[in-house]
């Protein structure tokens, strides 16, 4: 399994703010969260808290001096619907989109909803230093660079040990789908929580 | 669980076991997670009006989604099926393992069997019956095997080492894909040189897309072809861009080259798209196998395949596996059975999932086995890598269970590996494309895998695999740059594979090209078991070669080894 | 292996049909192998031409290591009488798709996807498939894809 690194435990709060609409600084990041992220799930399927990944990604979109904005999209548990969608209303047209159970990717939103910039399709060997680094490079796409994908990981027994377990993620996410539901825009804090 | 709990020393021994880092999951039928036993699953029946059928498993014709339309008007003999369906499933089981009643009595009944009355006979037997009737139904009197050829770094010259060493070993088939798409035309001809080095007359393919694996068969540069999916639901078809009537198509435009193909499908591929409609697996499996029946492609891959994690994390999953196998032989079609992905970290459970495969025998035994280490192995693994190889040869040896393969001395092995690297020396060569060193023939000779290799100019490689594209190069210009390069035997052989095509031999169920060249197929090499004493058993020189291993004290000395 | 002499050799591409060659899947198959004389290239070469000497003097295309049309009706047969119709009407659609150029027969394959076409486009499609290459059965399926994409509603909109 993962090493997730976390000592600390921080929680995460997700505040709706109503309709996500197009964003008008062409230096932003949209992060695309999928129905149930840090709602009904809270880690990922290693157990990565969500509040962990949430703040892995948009660090690595802040450290590049880019802006980053938080939208859930209850209308699909599709990875590529959801990150092409996130694209889109994305100023600079560069989102990241990310599933409950781990699974992201970067997208264009002049692309092909099933083409992308880069993506991560092993939740599993997904951990806290790749989240950090798709944010960077969603960053870097954003102020219009050509940054070297970050390492693709492969695991030939991750099959064995996961397929099952995110099909029942895939099918409980999916569960929370709102079909024709708008995309909301979210407020992200995070908490410390009391050690315990 | 309380954290407080002291644990025994047995289940800290037992927590390490690689068993326990499979995954397991428990059954939820509502969504079709479950493999074979839903309460979900309708009803078999079937009615018949004015020569059409108007109601499949309880559901009238109006309500058919395009699968059950496919299978109905094109998979199920309407003449045979009211007198078939009102056969008790269990005496159909009593049909399948009774070595008295023929493959072809088997087969009278099953051409009128709906995809419920299949899984209704399939659910009164367990494994060993199934092994049973495996054994009669599979459509090739004898059974080949099948391996995997690919490269992390997608070099050519290795692919090209691992298929000559595959070929000698004896697989009839074999199959690569890629890292790299693009790369695809040099491994496909990498892949075509190799397999002609070892043993002639072994077929190729290249997983791809399904258009551009048509084109590079349409021109010669591949010999067959497999990766063409279909899908239990309506919906998952859909997501895979298909229907079964362009599926259909597609094995036409296959045939119309003269091209073999097969068909792909596995349980759990709908309930991991989140389709299954909550169904069993295996009930939308046996509709992948009646619409592949109905496009009458000859064959199928099926027994999971890239979904092998999710029936092997259910309830009598493995079973169920072993069930899609055996309908796919008893509707008649060949079988390419699986055992191909990785499937467990635990020695035992791999050999376990593997045997009811290789016991009864099937067109392929493994589809396939990776002929590299399985860090090379770019279908994400298989279930059986070239590091098992040995364990292979004793498993045959020790059950006198023929799995295709054969154990070959190493000096034979460098031969055939140094040979056919400098064959595709030679071929690119001829064909101008980037040159491969004798640096690295060296190496793949003795190479394990990718990382035992000097990397190759990716930039360079990738752009001549865009000319191979735009000239139109085809598997004639691999012919005539194997004999240009004095590798003549392999040139006569690949013409010979090519050749084929005009014949349309191989068209037919569960063909295959033996050493010889010659086509054997269910036509000519039709399954004959009848019992204790019948159909396929290794004897004679195959037997002989059987028994020979890496290590086999002599009798005549034993302070030496024979072989 | 000796031929069987029960069957006039065909000297005259076209005069004999494939329904009236006396055929035998026991006897017969593999056709390479048996009956030789009864398979030729859609060029109208013998297989025996396609020698790795004509390959070397240039005298082999791409076109001629094609199925000729004649010889997917001889193994329809051979698959009829082996009982695998539905194998059978797959060799006779694909005998009518030897006539179709690469891209064409790709570009119908896509047209086939779901929501690719409206039923207008396939009912074009098999409308020339029927008039320009007397691809009935071909036609056939189309049509019924049609049919069946109307009802499931998976045409294009």
């Amino acid at each position: 399994m993962a090493d997730t690194g976390v000592s600390t435990r921080r929680t995460l709060r997700l505040d709706e703010r109503g309709t996500a609409g197009p964003g008008g600084r062409s230096d932003e990041v949209v992060i695309g969260l999928s129905p149930a992220f840090g709602d009904f799930f809270t880690k990922t399927i290693v157990d990565i808290p969500h509040a962990e990944v949430l703040r892995e990604l948009l660090a690595g979109i802040e450290e590049q001096g880019v802006h980053a904005r938080v939208i859930r999209f209850r209308g699909g548990s599709d990875l590529a619907v959801i990150a092409h969608a996130a694209a889109k209303l994305s100023g600079s047209g560069i989102a990241v989109g990310v599933l409950s159970r781990g699974t992201t990717m970067i997208h264009q939103k002049d692309l092909v909803r099933l083409s992308n910039l880069e993506l991560f399709p092993q939740a599993p060997l997904m951990d806290l230093d790749a989240f950090r680094k798709v944010g960077r490079n969603a960053a870097r796409y954003a102020k219009g660079e050509s940054p070297e994908p970050v390492p693709a990981r492969n695991d030939f027994m991750a099959r064995p040990r996961w397929q099952a377990k995110a099909a029942l993620l895939h099918i409980k996410e999916t569960e929370f789908v709102v079909p024709g539901a708008d995309p909301v825009e979210l407020d992200v804090r995070f908490q410390l929580a009391d050690a315990g | 669980m309380t954290t407080s709990a002291r644990r025994s020393k047995r289940t800290e021994a037992l927590e390490q076991r690689p068993v326990n880092l499979d995954g397991f999951v428990e059954e939820w039928p509502e969504v079709g997670m479950v493999a074979m036993d839903s309460p979900y699953d309708p009803e078999p029946g079937v009615r018949v009006e004015n020569g059409v059928i108007v109601e499949l498993d309880g559901k009238p014709r109006a309500e058919f989604d395009f699968l059950d339309q496919f299978i109905a008007d094109h998979a199920i003999d309407v003449e045979a099926t009211e007198q078939a369906m009102a056969i008790p499933a269990v005496d159909i089981a009593h049909l399948l393992i009774d070595p008295r009643a023929t493959r072809k009595d088997v087969l009278a009944v099953s051409r009128g069997l709906t995809p419920a009355k299949l899984l209704e006979v399939v659910k009164t037997m367990n494994v060993v019956e199934m092994m049973m009737a495996l054994q009669k139904m599979r459509a090739r009197r004898t059974p080949a095997n099948q391996a995997h050829a690919t490269s992390a770094r997608d070099n050519p010259v290795q692919v090209a080492a691992d298929a000559a060493e595959a070929s000698l070993r004896g697989f009839r088939e074999l199959e690569t894909t890629l890292g790299v798409v693009r790369y695809a035309p040099l491994v496909a001809i990498a892949l075509q040189v190799g397999a002609q080095a070892g043993t002639p007359g072994v077929l190729t393919q290249c997983a791809l897309e399904e258009a551009t694996e048509l084109e590079l068969g349409m021109r010669g540069i591949t010999a067959y072809a497999e990766t063409i999916s279909v899908y239990g639901t309506e919906p998952v078809f859909c997501d895979g861009d298909d229907t079964p009537w362009s599926k259909a198509f597609l094995a036409s435009a296959y045939a119309s080259r003269g091209i073999k193909m097969r068909f792909t499908s596995g349980t759990g591929s709908e309930v991991q798209m989140g389709n299954a409609e909550g169904k069993s697996m295996l009930y939308l499996e046996i509709r992948c196998i009646l619409v592949t029946k109905g496009a009458g492609v000859q064959g199928l891959q099926n027994g999971s395949i890239s979904c092998i994690g999710v029936p092997g994390a259910v309830p009598a999953g493995i079973r169920a596996v072993l069930a899609e196998n055996l309908i796919a032989s008893m509707v008649d079609l060949e079988c390419a059975s699986g055992n191909d992905q990785s499937f467990s970290h635990s020695d035992m459970r791999r050999v376990a999932r593997l045997l009811p495969q290789l016991l009864p025998g099937t067109d392929f035994v493994c589809s396939g086995y990776s002929s590299t280490p399985n860090y090379d192995n770019m279908f994400a693994g298989s279930n059986v890598d070239a590091e098992d190889y040995d364990d292979w040869n004793v498993l045959q040896r020790d059950l006198q269970v023929d799995g295709g393969l054969r154990h070959v001395p190493e000096a034979e092995l460098l031969a055939v590996r140094n040979r056919a690297a400098r064959a595709l020396q030679g071929v690119f060569a001829h064909l101008g494309l980037p040159p491969i060193t004798d640096k690295e023939i060296e190496a793949v000779t003795y190479a394990h895998g990718s990382k035992d290799l000097p990397p190759r100019d990716v930039l360079e490689d990738l752009k001549a695999a865009q000319s191979v594209m735009d000239r139109g190069v085809t598997g004639l210009d691999i012919v005539k740059g194997l004999d240009a390069a004095g590798f003549t035997d392999m040139a006569h052989s690949l013409l010979a594979v090519l050749r084929q095509r005009v014949s349309g031999d191989l068209l037919h169920t569960s063909a295959i090209l033996t050493p010889e060249l010659e086509t054997l197929s269910a036509v000519n090499d039709t399954n004959d078991y009848a019992g204790p004493g019948t159909g396929y058993r290794p004897s004679g020189a195959r037997w002989e070669e059987m028994k020979r291993l890496r290590h086999v004290v002599s009798a005549q000395n034993p302070e030496q080894e024979v072989g | 292996m000796q031929r069987p002499c029960n069957v006039t050799p065909l000297t005259v591409p076209g005069v004999t049909t494939p329904s009236q060659v006396d055929l035998d899947p026991g006897r017969d198959y593999p056709l390479a192998a048996r009956r030789p004389e009864l398979l030729k290239t859609p060029t109208g070469k013998r297989i025996d031409e396609l020698t790795m000497e004509a390959v070397l003097a240039g005298e082999v295309a791409p076109e001629d290591l094609r199925i000729a049309p004649e010889t997917l009706r001889l193994q329809a047969r051979i698959a009829e009488q082996s009982g695998r119709p539905q194998l059978a009407q797959n060799f006779r659609r694909a005998a009518e798709l030897t006539a179709l150029p690469d891209e064409l027969v790709l570009s119908i394959y896509n047209s086939l996807r779901p929501r690719a076409s409206t039923k207008q486009q396939l009912t074009d499609i098999a409308d020339e498939l029927e008039s320009a290459y007397s691809a009935t059965l071909c036609a056939a399926l189309v049509r019924e894809a049609a049919d069946v994409y109307e009802r499931r509603n998976i045409l294009a909109s």
